[in-house]
Formats: structure tokens, C-alpha cells, sequence
């Protein structure tokens, strides 16, 4: 693992006390966002200002817990990776049916449940890995971006009239300019935690502009400075008829949970190649963990924060000890009734900005995954109409309107319906795609050109690294060369080349002398002294570029292999 | 493969589009004998469009290199894309040649 450039504390990083208490605070104003999702639960549950009160310091207690298991240094739990929790809409959803028929007792059972079927999921993504490949990885965090960011833009005009829309914009315009000009132009302090300064800004800038209302600041008025959160409404029950939603609310958590995962690895590592399995069952399981600690502690499902993951990345500031910071802070203000009062009336301009703000980043960064490999025609048309299909959610909601009502929860977000598209796409495509492709090469019509053609095509079928499909090419080609000048080869030569996920094996076979493969670079007097020693030069520069080379020959028949890691 | 020569001023600017290989290599090798056989004379190779080159290329490259060195001449690479650069560095030829950034600052160095 190699530090990008643009991280200035890495994920094992000790940063000084005071940048991880600032960055955890920067964490904890762009999770609140979110805070407000408990809160539609509970008028429908009919609890009292004061339980709800009780149902958001909770709430912190679950963020808090949630962000440290993700953090966890040891162990299977938890990704490693700064990538703390909030409340999803996921859960929102399925939460606001089941209140209204088991009341709030079964919303918990049932979120538990949730969180039971997700630590299910984790131990057994390993083995689904094939159906999940990096590019669905990739097209799972663009969607997750382009929620984020329309999330964002609806925050800063929603509710809005022809007279105040002006007024939000400008708010909003304002609180973006900020964090993104900070991050741009600055250094230090300013670029660390411009998200939070951002924010600070926006608030000002809303309370001078009056969004800030008299009702917000009674409620921050009338909050206890401490208190303990009382646990009057805790109680839980099942319902066999609310398992399908609740089902379909965990597969999204956790098809989330592995995009802001893979995103946080990209972000961590300058040689990222592909989603780490061990990183995301982890936090897929960290994040079930959470979700039981949600329906026992009384409030509704969370799931990784992707705006968290984005806000990261921007900031440079990827520590684990932020992600302890974001719990502990989250646990302090559980007994700080007012404090969190006050996250809870951030203005919907200020949401929207930070959320625009970190979803650029996430965005990019799912576009880059999905890149990051070769793409054919198949895997060209998973990628490509899986997200025409999740923007269809989106843009024409209506015509999804007239479905049966078993099929709804694949329809409920452009994000599960992309990620489930791209699944069964991905599957029926896989079909007829071989690990084994050979070519058979004539010397006397040895065409490079071709022989690069078939290389890279099958790189595209597999979905493979570039880099690597490039390295074997030149490997063939220069092989093949060396051994038509050199090797005195009878009949054809055959190429072989076999893949998966970790690793390309190609073989070059032949009837003829086998070929010198030196680990010593002959000298520049030597190259230009004979072509043997020329030839020596490429078996030298062929074994340095792959992984790993071997050679034999027996009954007259040369084979080389090289092997690359993937 | 092709090849294009230009001048610029004193210095000579031999283009390669294409790939140099063992069938190639002889006839690169020959251009450039000819372009250095005269004492003191200034090339600038410009590999902004070599696509490949094999070990068969990078024999002709150095023995211009002895060449220029023997006629007293300069001659400067340019425009390596990565993956050429890629290729030198893993001949172990990065070092040896005088290359440049930009076909400008090789005409600079090569005068």
C-alpha cells in the first residue's frame, strides 16, 4: 500500500490531538446531516418531545459505537477504514410502514433482524467476489455519489418558494464556495477542515439571512445542558410480514457499505488494484453489529456514511484515530442534550453544500474504479445500462409506479436497482466468457499487431488491469521475436493465456531451443558486440517484467511462462 | 514503421511512428548510420509515435550512440510516451541515452 500524494495523515497515522479532535468534529457536523431520520420515526410512534429527545442522544450513542467498530485495529470486525455510520433512508423506508402496523417495539426488532441478516451477508461475500467485479464496485459508488449529490441539491431548494430560493442559493453557494475554495487554495488548517469552517460559515450565513428560526433556537433553548437518555420506549417484537422489506433495506446497507468501503481503500492507497474482501467483509459485518446496536438501543438503521468516506478524501485526513474521535464525540454529546440540539437545525443550504461537496468526490472516484479496468462490449453494456436503468428511478418514477408490489423494493433507489441490473447482467454475461483462450502463431506470418490484438481482447472479456494486460503483450511479442531470430522453431508456435481475478498466466510453447532467460543484464558493449547478446537483453528484460518466469524443455519442446499478478 | 526527417536550423529531427522491432530495426539503424556519418552533426530522434520497441531496437539505439560518440555528433531522444519510458527503464537504458522532455529542449541540448 503506497500514500497518495493528497493524504497527509494516513489511515495508520498518529495525527497531533488537536487535528483529530477538529477532523472528528468536521465528521460529526457532516453525519448530523442525517440525524434528523430517527426523529421521523418517532411522531409516528407517537413518543413525546421528551423520548425523542431520548431517541436522538441514542441515536449519537449508535453513531459512536458504530463509527469505532469500523476502526477497530484488530480482529474481523470493522474495515480498518474511516468510514463511520449514519441513519439510511434504506431503513427509513421500511421503518416508516413498520411503525405504523407493529408501532416502534417492532421497527427495532425488525432493524435488529436487519443487522443479523447483514452479518450474514459478510461471511459470504468472498465467494460471490466473481459476480461482484471492480467495475460494479465502481458503478455501485458513482451511484452512491449521484444520490449523495441529488440528495444535496434537493436539500438546498427544498421547501423552498420563488422569493426564498435566492436566498438559499446564495447560502448555499456561499457555504460551497467556502469549503471547496478553502480545500483548493489553501494549506494547513484551512484545507483540513474546510468542511467545518464551511459549515460555520453557512450557519452564520443562514441566521443573518433568517433560516435560521425562533422555533430552532427554543429548541436549543429548552434542551438540559447534561442529561442522561431515558430508555422508557425501548421494546421489541418480529413480524414475518415485514421481512422482505427489511431484507431488501440490509442487501442495500450492505451493497453501500462495500462501495464507500472500496472508495475509502482507493482513497488510502495510490496502488489500489481491487476491492480488499477481508476490508469489506469487516465492515459489512461491523456495520451489522451496528444495526443490532441500533434495534436494542431504540432507533432506526445506519449504514457507512458515503459524504464521511468523500469528506475524507478531500481532507487528506484518513487517520483511524478520527474515526475514535467521530465515536467519542458522538458518545459525549449523548449527554449533551443542547450541543446536539443545535447540530439537529443546521439549515438545509448548509446540508446541501457539504453534501455536494463530498459527493464530488465520491463520484469521481467510482468513475476511476469503474476505468480502472478493460472493458468489452459485455462488460461495456453491464456498466452502461445498469446506470441508465438506476437513472431512470430517478428521472421517471412513474414508470415504475404500475409494478408488483414484490418487485417495488428493487425499484425503491437508483442505487438498488443499478447495483441489482448490473448483478444480473453480469451473470448472464459471464456465460460463454472462457479463462482459456489459445492462439497459434505461424513464424513465418508472425503478425505482433495480432498477436497484441488477441492479448488485449481477451483483457477486455476478463475485465482485467490494463497495466497488466499491457506488460503481457509486450511479453509475447518480444518473446515470440526472440525466439523466431534465435530459437529455430518448427512448426507453430502456441500461445495460452489464463486468467482470474488474481492472476494472468501466459504460456508460450514451441518445438525448438529454449530460450535464454538470464537474470544478468548483458553490457552495452556486449549488445552491440552480437545478437546473441542482444537476445540475451530481451529474455533479461522479459524475466524483469513479469512476476515471475519459468522455462522448461523436454523432448525437443520449449515452454515459457510468465506469470503476472493481478 | 515510419520515418520523417526535418531540420531545424543545424539540428537534424529523424521522427519514428510505429514500432521497432527485429524486422524494422535494420532500416532505423541504416537512417541513422547515414544521418551520423558525418563528424559533428546534431540528431534529435523524436519517439512521440513509437508504439513499441524490442531489444532488436534498442541495439540499433545504442550503436548510434557509439557512433555519434565516435563522430564527435550529439544525438538526443525525445517524447517518450510511459510506456516507452517503461521500456528503457527496464533495458536499464534510461540512464544511458540523452533524452529529453520535449522535441524543443531536445533541439536545445542536442545544438
Amino acid at each position: 500500500m503506497r500514500r497518495p500524494p493528497n493524504i497527509f495523515y494516513g489511515v495508520d497515522d498518529k495525527p497531533p490531538h488537536g487535528v483529530t479532535v477538529l477532523s472528528g468534529l468536521q465528521h460529526v457536523g457532516l453525519i448530523s446531516i442525517i440525524l434528523v431520520y430517527p426523529l421521523l420515526v418517532t411522531p409516528e410512534a407517537g413518543l413525546s418531545s421528551q423520548a425523542s429527545q431520548d431517541v436522538l442522544s441514542l441515536s449519537m450513542i449508535v453513531l459512536g459505537i458504530g463509527a469505532i467498530l469500523q476502526v477497530l485495529p484488530r480482529g474481523f470486525i470493522g474495515a480498518r477504514l474511516l468510514c463511520p455510520p449514519t441513519f439510511t433512508a434504506a431503513y427509513l423506508a421500511p421503518s416508516l410502514i413498520a411503525v405504523k402496523t407493529g408501532g416502534l417495539s417492532l421497527v427495532l426488532g425488525m432493524t435488529a433482524f436487519g443487522g443479523v441478516i447483514e452479518i450474514g451477508l459478510s461471511r459470504v461475500l468472498r465467494p460471490l467476489r466473481p459476480y461482484f467485479p471492480s467495475e460494479i464496485s465502481g458503478l455501485v459508488v458513482v451511484m452512491i455519489g449521484i444520490a449523495v449529490g441529488a440528495l444535496g441539491l434537493r436539500s438546498v431548494v427544498g421547501g423552498t418558494t420563488s422569493q426564498s430560493i435566492s436566498e438559499h442559493l446564495t447560502v448555499a453557494a456561499i457555504t460551497l464556495g467556502t469549503m471547496v475554495g478553502l480545500n483548493i487554495w489553501t494549506k494547513g488548517a484551512p484545507r483540513l477542515f474546510c468542511a467545518l469552517f464551511g459549515m460555520i460559515v453557512g450557519y452564520l450565513i443562514a441566521a443573518v439571512a433568517g433560516m435560521t428560526t425562533a422555533e430552532d433556537f427554543a429548541a436549543i433553548h429548552s434542551a438540559p445542558f447534561a442529561g442522561v437518555p431515558g430508555i422508557g420506549h425501548l421494546g421489541w417484537s418480529f413480524d414475518l410480514g415485514s421481512v422482505v422489506p427489511f431484507l431488501v433495506a440490509a442487501f442495500a446497507t450492505c451493497i453501500r457499505t462495500m462501495g464507500d468501503v472500496t472508495t475509502a481503500q482507493k482513497i488510502n492507497d495510490a496502488d489500489w488494484v481491487r476491492p480488499d474482501m477481508r476490508s469489506i467483509s469487516g465492515g459489512v459485518l461491523a456495520n451489522g453489529l451496528s444495526n443490532i446496536t441500533a434495534g436494542l438501543l431504540g432507533t432506526v438503521g445506519v449504514s457507512t456514511y458515503t459524504s464521511s468516506v468523500g469528506l475524507a478524501g478531500a481532507t487528506g485526513i484518513v487517520s483511524r484515530r478520527v474515526g475514535f474521535a467521530i465515536g467519542g464525540i458522538f458518545i459525549v454529546l449523548a449527554f449533551l442534550p443542547k450541543a446536539s440540539a443545535f447540530l439537529v437545525i443546521m439549515p438545509g443550504p448548509v446540508v446541501g453544500a457539504a453534501l455536494l461537496f463530498s459527493a464530488s468526490v465520491i463520484f469521481v472516484n467510482g468513475l476511476q474504479i469503474v476505468t480502472s479496468r478493460m472493458l468489452d462490449a459485455r462488460r461495456t453494456f453491464v456498466i452502461g445500462l445498469s446506470f441508465m436503468f438506476g437513472l431512470a428511478v430517478d428521472l421517471q418514477p412513474q414508470s415504475f409506479a404500475g409494478m408488483p408490489a414484490e418487485l417495488l423494493p428493487f425499484v425503491s433507489s437508483s442505487l438498488v436497482l443499478a447495483t441489482v441490473s448490473a448483478l444480473l447482467l453480469n451473470a448472464i454475461f459471464r456465460l460463454g466468457v472462457r479463462r482459456t483462450r489459445t492462439l497459434d502463431v505461424v513464424p513465418a506470418q508472425f503478425n505482433a499487431v495480432a498477436v497484441e490484438e488477441f492479448i488485449e481482447a481477451q483483457g477486455a472479456s476478463w475485465g482485467a488491469r490494463r497495466d497488466v494486460i499491457e506488460r503481457a503483450s509486450f511479453n509475447l511479442v518480444q518473446s515470440i521475436e526472440t525466439i523466431i531470430d534465435g530459437c529455430n522453431p518448427t512448426g507453430m508456435l502456441t500461445i495460452e493465456a489464463t486468467f482470474d481475478e488474481f492472476s494472468l498466466d501466459v504460456r508460450v510453447s514451441y518445438e525448438g531451443a529454449p530460450l535464454d532467460l538470464p537474470d544478468k543484464r548483458p553490457t552495452n558493449e556486449e549488445i552491440m558486440a552480437s545478437e546473441d547478446a542482444q537476445r540475451k537483453l530481451a529474455g533479461f528484460m522479459l524475466r524483469r517484467h513479469a512476476d515471475r518466469v519459468a522455462a522448461t524443455h523436454k523432448d525437443g519442446r520449449s515452454t515459457i511462462l510468465f506469470h503476472f499478478d493481478h | 514503421m515510419e520515418l520523417r526527417e526535418e531540420i531545424a536550423g543545424e539540428v537534424a529531427i529523424l521522427d519514428v511512428k510505429g514500432r521497432i522491432d527485429s524486422t524494422t530495426a535494420s532500416t532505423l539503424g541504416d537512417r541513422l548510420s547515414a544521418a551520423l556519418a558525418m563528424r559533428d552533426r546534431r540528431l534529435v530522434l523524436d519517439l512521440r509515435q513509437l508504439e513499441y520497441i524490442s531489444s532488436a531496437g534498442f541495439r540499433v539505439l545504442l550503436l548510434a550512440a557509439r557512433r555519434a560518440d565516435e563522430s564527435a555528433s550529439r544525438l538526443v531522444l525525445c517524447g517518450l510516451s510511459s510506456k516507452v519510458q517503461q521500456l528503457f527503464d527496464l533495458g536499464g537504458f534510461l540512464d544511458f541515452f540523452q533524452i529529453a522532455s520535449s522535441r524543443d529542449d531536445a533541439i536545445s541540448a542536442a545544438k
